[in-house]
């Protein structure tokens, strides 16, 4: 599975290169190379997670390795989604070397034990649903993140009227306004199930709601921000700077949510 | 073959004098017929334009000098001018030199404004005329369709024509990097300056969908209404239709500003929040430039947009250091495309060559052969003959091999080693 997981690596990172590569040169040609190498990356890496499924004989979304492998994946289907939808590539130059990171990470941490915390848990079916839906949740914010930052980068420019390389080539302000409010909407509905869903995979394990784990608090405060974020944005048309920022801060919560509640320990630690 | 280009520019000329020369299309056509005489200039193509007047040549070998020398007094007759009035200005160039300039010409390296993108329209239509005068042949075919090549490498790999560098275009521009489509959006002219004007009429030509033109002066609101299909409205409630705008464009002759900053606010809050944009174009400025500091508010004056322009003009220079070196390997190429074609003639020339030797062989030796019928005698030579076909038949075939694929340093080879010209 290493194997695959390299040739995964090695196109994604083609792929990093290349758009970073037309980014900074504007040149269509290595778009197009880092399009089809991230496809090609994409395609291995769902043989992979599949043969590693079967292989394995669990959801291969539980250790470490695997979580950010499977992140990795997210990230490249929804900003293959954004593609999709609003031809823009200038998020590929910011997405594809995290992935690439990912990805290597994932491959760097080797299989370990821990077999016995996977009997207990991974048997339920609510579990895989529980995790999937936080991972695309992550995604979802990550693409709010990544288009806040550039609608600060680009404002800037638009305020300051000095016009720097990256004016050209990042996208218009109400494009960048648009990916960042539908992501947050698709975060915000997943982000919602996936807590239901932990807290009924909770209640019927161990009878209760909530174990004021920290992984539990983070998630919570991550919700209320984005929460808020999503009426502060639908309360005027536009919001522009500000709903820029709190998407920006809203990530940090989300990493620590991820991150954080791992390196503070608790109930939610696995693998 | 050579290929010849005696021509003048804005650079090496006046336009007093460019258009002395200039061509119409109906001259160009008549004039080529003249030029091209199949002996010198075999073949010929004239572009001419505001900024030049070029005629590109393809000669026989060796005759590049005589070549230009007949455009030069080509261009005299037909102009029915004197040479001095023009020749100072004129320059010349051949083969390589020729090449390039016809590459930087199209790619439009050589244009007044860099990166504008007629002249290759111009280019095609020059070409077409020599086609449909029958003065562009084997040479100028190849030459000409791997110039189109060129131009459309440089456009699309480098940024040479990505960036406006007019102040009327800037608005398009800019723009496109606050609305993602400028399709469906409003714009507000207040006044009816010729700038304001004129990038109205490129917004509307990027997809604009509603124009309002505010002027004290009701006739030219209602003849720029016509114009763009738009709406005169009163210049005194212009407060009313700011909030509809999303772009606003304002030149008009006032002391004062036209647009205040408590105006913007209120229309602003009154298009919840939705970004606008506002381009002064007036001096002294009718936008006040508070505005600017008002979140989601947008404000460009003419200094602005002319920093940009010139921001943008030294990106496209930068952009053209590039260009540069397309067309250098671009012509590199085209060298070898040159000489890959000379040795179309060079094979029948070795077959004649060998033949005739044993021919000559046939001839020289005929008297220690006795007396022979003249049946035989024949039958003699074509032995000879089919003997030398049937050694240089894979050789010559091979030669050919390389002639197909191009294979300039093989094809080097073979006429070194027959001692080949054409």
């Amino acid at each position: 599975m290493r194997s695959l997981l390299l040739a995964v690596l090695a196109a994604y990172v083609v792929a990093a290169i290349h758009a970073v590569l037309a980014f900074v040169n504007k040149r269509k040609s290595l778009q197009r190379v880092s399009y089809w190498s991230m496809t090609l990356g994409f395609v291995l890496h769902t043989v992979a997670l599949i043969a590693d499924w079967v292989g394995d004989g669990h959801y291969p979304l539980f250790y470490l390795r695997e979580t950010l492998s499977f992140l990795a994946w997210t990230l490249v289907g929804s900003y293959a989604l954004v593609l999709y939808r609003y031809r823009t590539q200038a998020l590929s130059g910011f997405t594809l070397p995290l992935v690439s990171a990912l990805t290597f990470v994932a491959i760097l941490i080797r299989p370990s034990g821990g077999r016995l915390e996977l009997s207990e848990f991974a048997t339920t079916w609510l579990f895989p649903i529980h995790t999937t839906l936080l991972i695309f949740a992550y995604a979802a914010f990550f693409v709010v993140f990544i288009a806040s930052v550039m609608y600060l980068l680009q404002e800037r420019e638009l305020k300051l009227k000095t016009f720097s390389a990256i004016f050209h080539r990042l996208p218009a302000l109400t494009t960048l306004n648009e990916i960042a409010t539908s992501a947050l909407a698709i975060g915000l509905a997943l982000l919602t199930v996936g807590i239901a869903s932990g807290m009924l995979l909770s209640s019927s394990r161990d009878g209760v709601l909530w174990h004021n784990d920290p992984k539990e608090i983070f998630a919570a405060l991550t919700w209320l921000l984005y929460l808020f974020l999503i009426v502060y944005r639908s309360t005027a048309r536009w919001r522009g700077r500000g709903a820029a920022w709190l998407g920006v801060a809203g990530f940090a919560l989300v990493i620590c949510t991820f991150l954080g509640a791992r390196l503070m320990g608790g109930y939610h630690v696995f693998g | 073959m050579s290929i010849v280009l005696v021509g003048i520019n804005h650079k090496s000329a006046p336009v007093e004098v460019r258009e002395l020369l200039a061509f119409s299309n109906e001259a160009c056509s008549t004039g080529l017929q003249t030029l091209v005489d199949g002996e010198v200039v075999r073949e010929g193509l004239i572009v001419s334009t505001c900024n030049r007047v070029e005629v590109l040549a393809a000669t026989g070998k060796d005759q590049a000098v005589e070549g230009s020398e007949r455009i030069t007094n080509f261009l005299t007759q037909s102009r029915s001018l004197s040479r001095d009035v023009f020749g100072e200005y004129l320059y010349t160039h051949s083969d390589d030199q020729a090449v390039r300039h016809i590459f930087r010409v199209a790619s439009s390296l050589d244009s007044m404004v860099v990166g504008e993108p007629q002249v290759l329209g111009q280019v095609r239509q020059a070409y077409s005329i020599a086609l449909e005068a029958g003065t562009a042949g084997r040479v100028l075919n190849r030459l000409i369709h791997h110039t189109f090549r060129v131009a459309k490498r440089v456009r699309s790999e480098t940024g040479i024509a990505a960036s406006a560098v007019s102040i009327s275009y800037m608005a398009v521009e800019l723009g496109k990097k606050i609305f993602s489509s400028l399709k469906g959006q409003s714009v507000l002219l207040i006044g009816a300056g010729e700038m304001a004007e004129l990038s109205a009429r490129h917004l509307v030509g990027a997809g604009v969908s509603r124009v309002m033109i505010a002027n004290r002066s009701q006739n030219a609101s209602q003849r720029l209404a016509r114009e763009f299909g738009g709406e005169a409205v009163s210049f005194e409630r212009l407060a009313d239709y700011l909030p509809d705008a999303d772009i606003v464009i304002c030149s008009t002759g006032a002391n004062e500003y036209v647009v205040t900053e408590t105006a913007a606010r209120e229309a602003l809050s009154r298009r919840r929040n939705r970004p606008a944009f506002f381009i002064d174009i007036s001096v002294p400025r009718n936008i006040d430039p508070a505005i600017g500091g008002i979140p989601n508010a947008f404000v460009f004056d003419i200094d602005d947009l002319e920093s940009v322009v010139s921001s943008n003009i030294r990106e496209r220079e930068r952009e053209a250091e590039r260009a540069e070196l397309i067309v250098d390997s671009e012509v590199m190429q085209f060298q070898q495309t040159l000489r890959v074609m000379e040795l179309g003639p060079s094979i029948g020339a070795l077959r004649r060559k060998l033949q005739e030797i044993a021919k000559a062989e046939m001839a020289h030796q005929r008297n220690r052969l006795g007396p022979l019928t003249p049946e035989q005698e024949k039958e003699i030579e074509s032995m000879l003959v089919s003997t030398v076909n049937k050694i240089s038949h894979p050789l010559i075939s091979r030669m050919r091999r390389s002639y197909e694929l191009s294979d300039a340093d093989s094809i080097q080879s073979w006429r070194e080693m027959f001692d080949l010209e054409d």
